[in-house]
């Protein structure tokens, strides 16, 4: 699936995370292996 | 990554979005930018250069917003004053965190004056609102400056001085990096993705950790931040109404007078979403009242910081607030509501004993901290900050205890503890259960003098209005939740609990009070252990 604007993309090898401010057709890459999109966290902020 | 930089990476992203509220005036993400921008080329006009400090002196206003970010993108350190500060208060805090620039609301102008803070040796004035004679005038300077956009900076620069409130000790300047702050909001707030994040009302100092950090997670998470000059309930209540406010943050005061205010009325209040308390422990009372009367489905989360901690580091969640279901598990929900909740994904906290071992659930030690978002020490105290941060924990001085759940209890400072025959007791544990029985509205634990045991606990309780309670019922509630040597042997009953402005119970006064009133019921010391 293509990058999404204002995501968050997690290397499942390394950890490294990225954040997408510009979304186009491709998909990034680390460690050799796509990365997978990063799940919301389970509580709403705290602030 | 610059601090600053949570502001212009959502700005590159959606410059057309509302972010930011004042009096009936918004700014989108690319105004402010460009207002922080020139902001910054002011400050630079006054001669801020990367690891200076900029001190501020106002209440919760957009210039406020724009110079904390224009300072951190110059790589200097922003430093917001406790508005309150009396003046002899003030100075020392000029004196301690020696900034370069000092900007000054209208109404802080002639205190500020009155110091001689604008001495040749002292720092740079500038006006952050109207104009004042003989005295720069930031916003027409940044009128004039070229845009000036954040810098390359280190991990562990400085982006933040804050001072302490000081409940141990005189106001200690906590420091806090650009890195601490940057994993703070992101390890617990989505990044800004176009879609509806709704808005949050930040009435909160900016000068406390909990105002300055709501508004950084806000701007990063794409939530229109509301501003509110100053807390007053009645103004809180209509920006809530007016501005579809989702996400508020408020001291236990606030709340209390939330709910005290005669223009409260729950069906206006129909946008919230979440509302976070913390910063002073909460009253029973409060929040039970607050979770009745505010709309159902308001979530309500208890967050537990320190400024030493970057803020929150432990969090009662919404689903701990619902009290239903069966009777026990409604009155385990309330023995909750006295916990501070369970750690955060990037905290680890434990309990020590005077040893530095790691105690085991139910036993009660000192809170310490790691996290990668702990400060970087005190400014210009490195003995302190050598006894407050050890092999990378952070030394509290509050003590706690954890239940088998992982939900942490605060048990007051180290002075606060009851010891009966050699017995350390928490009070607030035998709070917690006191509180969790249905006929209680609150309750008060202390230790008083005794021949035989050296202290005895002491309940001093508050009935809900209309219910009839004896004190050996409630005693009786307590055998069966707690150890024997932990339950009260004397309990005195009373109209309310002596607490200050923030909400802090006072019980020194307890003390004396209870030592005045014959008890209720007093129990016989054979036989116990």
């Amino acid at each position: 699936m293509a990058n999404q604007l204002g995501k968050r993309y997690v290397c499942e090898v390394c950890g490294t995370e990225t954040l997408c401010t510009r979304a186009g057709e491709g998909t990034v890459h680390c460690c050799g292996k796509e990365m997978q999109l990063k799940q919301p966290k389970p509580l709403p902020s705290a602030d | 990554m610059n601090l600053a930089e949570l502001l212009t990476i959502p700005a590159s992203m959606f410059p057309d979005q509302e972010m930011l509220r004042f009096e009936g005036r918004g700014t989108s993400y690319a105004g402010l930018c460009e207002r922080v921008a020139r902001t910054a080329g002011a400050l630079r006009a006054l001669g801020v250069l990367a690891g200076d400090r900029v001190a501020a002196l106002e209440i919760n206003t957009p210039a406020m917003i724009e110079a904390l970010y224009a300072t951190a993108g110059l790589g200097a350190a922003f430093v917001p004053l406790n508005y309150r500060a009396r003046a002899d208060e003030l100075a020392h805090l000029l004196g301690v965190a020696a900034p370069r620039v000092l900007l000054v609301g209208d109404r802080y102008l002639d205190t500020v004056r009155e110091l001689g803070a604008a001495r040749a040796e002292g720092p740079q004035l500038a006006t952050l609102e109207h104009p004042a004679e003989g005295v720069p005038h930031l916003p027409a300077l940044a009128e004039q400056s070229a845009p000036v956009f954040p810098a390359e900076v280190a991990d562990e620069d400085l982006a933040v001085l804050m001072f302490t409130s000081g409940t141990t000790a005189a106001a200690k300047a906590v420091m806090l990096a650009h890195a601490d702050l940057v994993a703070f909001v992101f390890n617990t707030t989505e990044p800004a993705d176009g879609s509806d994040r709704g808005a949050v009302l930040l009435a909160a100092p900016l000068h406390h950790i909990a105002g300055l950090t709501a508004a950084l997670a806000a701007t990063f998470a794409g939530r229109r931040i509301v501003l509110l000059r100053q807390f007053e309930a009645e103004a809180w209540l209509h920006l809530v109404e007016t501005e579809r406010v989702t996400h508020a943050f408020l001291v236990p005061t606030m709340l209390k007078r939330v709910l005290d205010s005669p223009h409260f009325a729950a069906p206006n209040l129909a946008s919230l979403q979440v509302l976070s308390y913390g910063a002073a422990p909460m009253p029973l009372p409060v929040i039970r009242r607050a979770i009745e009367v505010f709309p159902p489905a308001v979530q309500f989360i208890n967050a537990f910081g320190q400024t030493e901690t970057t803020s929150t580091v432990a969090v009662l969640g919404p689903e701990d607030h619902r009290l239903e279901g069966a009777p026990e598990e409604v009155e385990r929900k309330l023995r909750r509501l006295a916990s501070i909740g369970r750690p955060l994904p990037d905290v680890e906290l434990r309990i020590l004993d005077d040893q530095s071992r790691a105690l085991p659930p139910g036993q009660v030690g000192e809170i310490a901290i790691r996290t990668e978002r702990l400060m970087r020490g005190y400014y210009g105290q490195e003995a302190a900050t050598r006894a407050t941060v050890q092999d990378g924990w952070l030394r509290t001085r509050d003590l706690g205890w954890m239940d088998e759940d992982g939900y942490v209890y605060l048990a007051g400072r180290a002075s606060d503890l009851i010891i009966r025959g050699g017995e350390n007791i928490a009070p607030q544990e035998v709070e917690a259960v006191l509180a969790s029985h249905p006929a209680v509205e609150e309750a008060a634990v202390i230790g008083l003098p005794d021949e035989e045991w050296g202290e005895q606990v002491a309940a001093v309780v508050v009935r809900r209005p209309g219910v009839e309670v004896s004190a050996e019922a409630l005693v009786e509630h307590c055998r069966q939740r707690l150890a024997s040597f932990k339950r009260p042997q004397a309990v005195v009953f009373a109209d309310a609990l002596p607490r200050n402005a923030l909400g802090k119970l006072l019980r020194q006064e307890l003390r004396e009070q209870a030592s005045r009133q014959p008890p209720a019921i007093s129990h016989q010391r054979s036989g116990q252990s």
